[in-house]
């Protein structure tokens, strides 16, 4: 007997009859034919299963993916991208609506259940990052060919910036915007920048897109450098990552052979080259600054800002320097267009967000959502819950100098404007999620920790406020903190968000702050009553020896 | 510098072969270091008086920039470099405990080098594995999801 | 231009002007720590933040561009709490222990700071580590404990001073100065120039004798010239209650823009000889002390016999008032020849072919600041004249290359991009053989290159580095024994030509080229019986000593005993140089005025002084003026 692979299945309840379901399927027979796929896919139909709102829909297995509604004529498109290249049609996916069980409270929520939408990750672990001939069946360089040939430089800034895609990196500043001011910079050398210096801790993004799928960065950068008119481009990243290196300069050498990179490439007039330059172990490099400091041969101290990179960056010449996850969303927005990429996440927030899921929760790991997801979303869908059942207490968004958001807040959509309203940062995406057994002290100690050991010690706010709000953060974990000390780790966390150098230096004290404000008790419990509520802190009564 | 064992004669090679791998670029200083690091697992002073001269870089440049970098070692290390993560992922996936039983094992406190030489115990900051931890780095081998039972087995396993 | 407003008050400033430059020009103070005028500004000290309309937090003043229409303000509660909060930092980084300090009530920024803030303790304790203090160095101290990493002496070293023996170690709150690799100052790189300790805001970088000598508050400051070598450097001389506290460079002085090396800075505070003062005349073999009328007596009745049979000596650390009248009183009594106190040739040689040449074809000091190619030989600039190789060297980060001709080891070894061994023998020939290739007479690089036994490529390189630069300079160290000096001297203004180059040489000491001007012969031969020396307060080589030791008799003008002054005649105890006025020559023809920092005792007077009391009792009338000798010779540098 033949196994067929794939089943389709057309609705043909009396609300789907009225809005043409024959016809839909009356037109998949057809495609299917036409594919030379009758053998392998059977096509069927289904009866109501209560989804009025999106009839006629189409049900594809084994994916049981649900797509509606469904017109005659989107039925070419579906069974090409579905049946034919094996990919979900993610525009015609229907809502999905799930009732039952611990979600039922998504019942409430207005609009879209936030399913995995991959764009920047969409090839990662899908192809062998080794061979270039599977990036380009998957589309690759398809994007670069249009750009080169059918578009202006000004035009692909402009698709850039009607797509509202903003820096993945953690500062989020408008991607067209900077493009555009590298273009309009004067200079007689240009160079684009890939930041890949990752090391935001909880962020492994960037790692595993530059390790599954490198040369989506290679042509995002080549399309960035052609828009901006770059000659010359390098790709900065972080010392620690050997295999995303080693990727990397494969990539590179391929790229070359068949012309998608180095002189003319794609036969015009446009010439692009890619250096690969590793870091040796510093966070601060991370600095879009401190990084062209670093590609100089110096140390990566952020150098003071106006004038900034896009005018005045590596050798003083413009620079465009992007984050990896930023760029890997070039590529698809050329090829798909600035709409397409406008309908995933809001007009704020445009686009998919990478976000790591950490901490004491069932499943950790990394997801790609449309940007508006929240943090109860998180948790309940794609980490499975809480570990053990434990109570939610805290969760710290976006890296170590990103906001802590207690319990209360876990429902604000997570994209950069109603963040930013609820005055939380969007950061990286990484997202903590930690239980009653973190003690919000140890938690803000070992943060510091990180700002203090990280800090380049070129101003004098991070490099000594760093090190004071650590010692004092050991001493309360000690059971030696006083009603001073909280009021000396107020004014840190503030003078250090108003006088430090670089984002470094005024990020650090975001945590301190949250958890003063959020979370005051348990602090005033370590200094008041010698306590430690969650059973964390020593509370030796004296303090370590120091270096 | 003065070549007078043999010792000098094989850091002036590693240290010639890095700076030509990179055309005796001034700029390209911290690959240059890097190179060296590999080889040597460290940089010895000796290694950087030659570079500074063969690239025109002052001596305190060079220094400032070897000592500014955390994967550069300044000087030699145990023959194998724990590198354990300390920043928050870690630290809440459980990894105080981990650290605990590790420095009890060895029993070297962080920027250490046991007695014998055979290790050295360093704290590190994230190194973006961050979703397996607690995480620790031996030499090049990674390790992740750690428990402190799991120690004396990974470490038996370096000679 | 770019408009702004500072605390109400607008101005107009050139466009690139920081925040911090623009409240200078408006006075409008703001504190600062990190900066100095004479350096980049780094950005780091923080105290310097001022509040930007429209901006999101507070920015740095002293790296900010001025924007068209940006309005600043530089005192509101939020600045005043912020500097507070950096500052409370700063005492809790390190050990400030101020009651123990030798810069402290008056001389360190860092309190200065702090009480302008009104703050008078710590808020915030130290962690107490301490930190090492470095004293193995001859000059400097560096005390880490009160360093507030600021940078400004790594700074100097490098930007000023181009040697960038100081960097800084580790990063975050375990940064350090350091210096080399990790090194003791006393065992690095360090020329002690002292540009780091007069640069720096606190009491880390201070020299060892001024300590607990005076506060600027208590001392006196004078504007002077060094004396230490043909540069001429201006100083600022401290002083208190009539004595030496310390020598600083002087910002404003246009030879060194402030620079000031370790023989200018550190060598003349300490001064070990015995001072003459009051006269001696020799009686029974023995000097013994006498009136100045009586010791006038003795020396005039010994010229008076020695008309004809006398020579004129002059030390070259004598004013060109002092020497004017010194040759104009020999020159009375027939004096053989007028020497100076030099000890080689050099001087004379380049004064003899500027006459001959009718030109004065020397560049001036400012040619060395811009310059994108130096090509240096003769004496090692780096030990002596060090002040012109700072020039030099700090334009290397730029890109000026540094070629020096040399067979022994220099301290440009590390610097110099090209060193061609040439022997010292065979230096002017090289010199023009290598003018030749430049003009284009000769073109066999390879054989040449091979008489001199020099790599091919490298003199390549020299001829591109000086045919393609866009301004060269060849620093010639003329202080220097050649066998050869008018050979040499020749061929170096030749190959300045050739290669369009400016040429500057350093000729000797202090007022070398006002002696040579008033036509002194230098280093010549003692001929007559009878020394008139005008020996200043120099202090000669043995060898020049033992030279002038050969004439029988001597009268002697010196401020301080020696085997001269042992067994001289008659001897009038005259002013130290920081005890005296007078106009000197430099280098590259800068007339500078001395100042006097100090009083002398009663009996002492100035050299100008005492020649004109021996002149006046031998009936000399003093009718040179020396500002019109200065046409009559042609100088190789103008002048003026």
């Amino acid at each position: 007997m033949k196994t067929k692979r794939s089943m389709v299945l057309v609705s043909n309840d009396p609300a789907s009859q009225k809005k043409g379901a024959s016809e839909v399927y009356n037109q998949f027979s057809k495609e299917l034919a036409a594919f030379n796929l009758s053998d392998e896919i059977s096509l069927t139909m289904v009866s109501d299963i209560h989804r009025d709102d999106i009839a006629p829909f189409v049900i594809v297995y084994p994916e049981a993916v649900i797509y509606g509604p469904v017109k005659p004529e989107d039925v070419h498109h579906l069974v090409e991208e579905h049946l034919y290249k094996g990919r979900i049609a993610v525009d015609l996916k229907a809502p999905t609506k799930q009732l039952t069980g611990p979600i039922s409270w998504i019942a409430d929520r207005k609009g879209t259940l936030p399913a995995e939408q991959r764009i920047v990750l969409e090839r990662a672990g899908v192809i062998d990052p080794d061979s270039i001939e599977e990036y380009v069946i998957h589309d690759g360089y398809t994007a670069l060919g249009k750009a080169l040939t059918e578009m202006t430089p000004q035009q692909v800034i402009n698709e850039i910036k009607e797509s509202n895609l903003r820096g993945r990196g953690g500062a989020g500043f408008p991607t067209g915007s900077k493009w555009g001011f590298v273009a309009s910079a004067q200079g007689d050398q240009k160079y684009v920048i890939c930041n890949a210096d990752e090391s935001e801790p909880g962020t492994f993004k960037d790692r595993l897109i530059l390790e599954g799928d490198p040369h989506s960065i290679i042509e995002s950068m080549t399309i960035a450098a052609y828009a901006v008119d770059a000659s010359e481009g390098y790709i900065y990243i972080r010392g620690e990552y050997s295999l995303a290196q080693t990727r990397l300069v494969n990539a590179i050498q391929q790229a070359k052979e068949l012309g998608f990179l180095g002189e003319n490439i794609f036969g015009t007039d446009f010439s692009f080259d890619i250096q690969i330059h590793a870091g040796a172990g510093a966070y601060i490099c991370g600095e879009e600054t401190a990084l062209i400091e670093s590609i100089e041969g110096k140390r990566g101290e952020p150098r003071p800002r106006p004038p900034y990179p896009t005018t005045n960056g590596l050798w003083n010449k413009p620079t465009l320097v992007n984050n990896v996850e930023t760029l890997a969303n070039i590529a698809p927005i050329i090829r798909n267009g600035a709409a397409w990429f406008n309908a995933y996440g809001n007009p704020s927030s445009a686009g998919t967000k990478v976000y790591t899921i950490l901490g004491d929760v069932n499943v950790t790991g990394l997801i790609e959502v449309p940007m508006g997801i929240t943090l109860r979303e998180v948790i309940s869908i794609y980490a499975k819950g809480m570990k053990n059942g434990a109570k939610l207490k805290l969760a710290q968004t976006g890296g170590s100098s990103g906001s802590i958001i207690p319990a209360d807040l876990q429902d604000v959509p997570m994209d950069y404007d109603s963040f930013a309203k609820a005055g939380v940062t969007m950061g990286s995406g990484a997202l903590l999620i930690c239980s009653d057994k973190t003690c919000v002290v140890d938690l803000a100690k070992v943060l510091i920790n990180f700002f203090r050991f990280e800090s380049c010690g070129k101003c004098n706010p991070c490099r000594i406020g760093n090190q004071r709000a650590y010692q004092i953060l050991t001493k309360i974990s000690e059971g030696l903190g006083t009603e001073k000390d909280l009021a000396d780790l107020g004014d840190i966390s503030k003078w250090l968000y108003e006088m430090s150098n670089c984002g470094l230096g005024q990020t650090a004290g975001a945590p301190l702050k949250d958890v003063m404000s959020h979370f005051v008790n348990e602090v005033e419990a370590h200094i008041n009553q010698k306590e430690c509520p969650a059973g964390v802190c020593k509370m030796s009564g004296t303090m370590p020896a120091q270096k | 510098m003065t070549v007078n064992t043999k010792q000098d004669r094989d850091f002036i090679k590693t240290a010639d072969e890095a700076v030509d791998m990179y055309h005796a670029k001034k700029e390209e200083l911290i690959p240059i270091l890097m190179k060296v690091n590999q080889d040597l697992g460290y940089i010895p002073k000796p290694v950087m008086e030659h570079i500074s001269s063969r690239l025109q870089v002052p001596q305190s440049h060079l220094y400032s920039v070897a000592t500014f970098y955390h994967m550069f070692f300044t000087e030699q290390t145990g023959r194998h470099v724990i590198k354990f993560c300390e920043s928050a992922p870690c630290h809440v996936a459980g990894g105080r405990e981990v650290f605990d039983a590790l420095q009890e094992d060895l029993g070297i406190s962080p920027g250490g080098t046991s007695d014998d030489g055979k290790w050295t115990l360093m704290t590190t900051s994230c190194l973006g594995v961050c979703a397996v931890g607690p995480v620790m780095m031996v030499d090049d081998d990674i390790y992740g999801n750690l428990t402190p039972d799991q120690i004396p087995d990974i470490l038996a396993k370096y000679e | 231009m770019a408009k702004i407003t500072i605390d109400g008050k607008t101005i107009e400033v050139e466009n690139g002007t920081t925040v911090l430059n623009a409240a200078r020009q408006l006075e409008v103070d703001i504190p600062t720590l990190c900066d100095h005028p004479e350096l980049t500004p780094y950005g780091g000290c923080r105290l310097c933040l001022v509040e930007v309309e429209g901006a999101r937090t507070l920015q740095p003043s002293c790296t900010l561009p001025v924007s068209d229409g940006m309005v600043v303000k530089t005192e509101t509660e939020k600045i005043r709490e912020a500097r507070k909060f950096v500052l409370s930092m700063i005492f809790s980084e390190r050990n400030h222990f101020c009651p123990y300090c030798q810069v402290s009530g008056g001389d360190c920024e860092l309190q200065n700071s702090a009480y302008a803030e009104g703050m008078t303790h710590w808020p915030i304790q130290p962690n107490w580590h301490p930190y090492s203090v470095d004293a193995s160095h001859p000059f400097i101290i560096l005390d880490h404990n009160r360093c507030i990493l600021c940078r400004r002496c790594v700074r100097a070293c490098g930007e000023l001073v181009g040697n960038f023996t100081l960097g800084f170690e580790e990063r975050g709150a375990d940064s350090t100065l350091v210096a080399d690799l990790g090194l003791p100052l006393g065992e690095s790189s360090c020329i002690g120039c002292g540009t780091c300790v007069q640069v720096c805001p606190t009491g880390t970088l201070i020299d060892r004798w001024s300590a607990y000598q005076g506060k600027e508050t208590d001392v006196e400051t004078t504007k002077t010239i060094c004396l230490g070598c043909s540069v001429g450097c201006g100083i600022d001389v401290l002083t208190r209650d009539n004595r030496l506290v310390r020598i600083e460079g002087d910002w404003t002085a246009t030879i060194n823009h402030g620079l000031l090396c370790d023989v200018g800075r550190f060598l003349p505070m300490v001064e070990e000889r015995e001072r003459i003062l009051t006269p001696m005349v020799k009686t029974d073999g023995k000097l013994k002390a006498a009136t100045w009328d009586d010791a006038l007596k003795v020396a005039a009745e010994m010229i008076s016999k020695h008309k004809g049979n006398l020579d004129g000596v002059t030390s070259t650390r004598v004013s060109v008032e002092a020497m004017a009248q010194l040759r104009n009183l020999c020159e009375a009594f027939d004096a053989k020849s007028l020497l100076t106190t030099e000890d080689c040739q050099a001087v004379s040689a380049i004064y003899h072919q500027a006459s001959s040449d009718q030109s004065a074809l020397e560049g001036k000091v400012e040619d060395l600041l811009d310059a994108d190619c130096y090509l240096t030989f003769g004496e090692d600039i780096t030990k002596d004249h060090q002040v012109l190789s700072f020039f030099a060297k700090r334009r290397i980060p730029e890109g000026a290359q540094v070629i020096q001709i040399t067979d022994k080891v220099s301290g440009f070894d590390n610097f110099a991009t090209i060193t061609l061994k040439v022997k010292e023998k065979s230096l002017a020939d090289f010199l023009i053989d290598l003018k030749d290739l430049i003009s284009g007479k000769s073109g066999d690089m390879a054989l040449i290159a091979e008489k001199y036994s020099l790599d091919k490529d490298e003199l390549q390189s020299t001829l591109d580095a000086l045919q393609s630069s866009e301004k060269s300079v060849i620093l010639f160290g003329s202080r220097f024994d050649f066998s050869n000096s008018d050979a040499v001297v020749s061929a170096t203004r030749s190959l300045s030509q050739a290669a369009n180059a400016k040429l500057i040489t350093t000729k000797g000491n202090i007022n070398s080229v006002g002696a040579a001007a008033l036509g002194y012969e230098g280093a010549g031969k003692v001929q007559a019986d009878l020394l008139l020396m005008v020996l200043a307060d120099e202090d000669l080589t043995q060898c020049i000593e033992q030279k002038f030791e050969k004439a029988p008799k001597r009268v002697v003008f010196s401020s301080y005993v020696s085997p001269l002054t042992a067994g001289a005649d008659v001897v009038f105890p005259v002013e130290n140089w920081l005890e005296q006025d007078g106009h000197i020559i430099n280098f590259d023809g800068h007339i500078l005025e001395q100042h006097a920092a100090l009083e002398s005792a009663p009996e002492v007077y100035s050299n100008s002084n005492a020649i004109e009391k021996l002149a006046s009792i031998l009936n000399v009338k003093n009718n040179t003026d020396w500002k019109k000798e200065l046409d009559k010779f042609t100088s190789p540098v103008k002048i003026a």
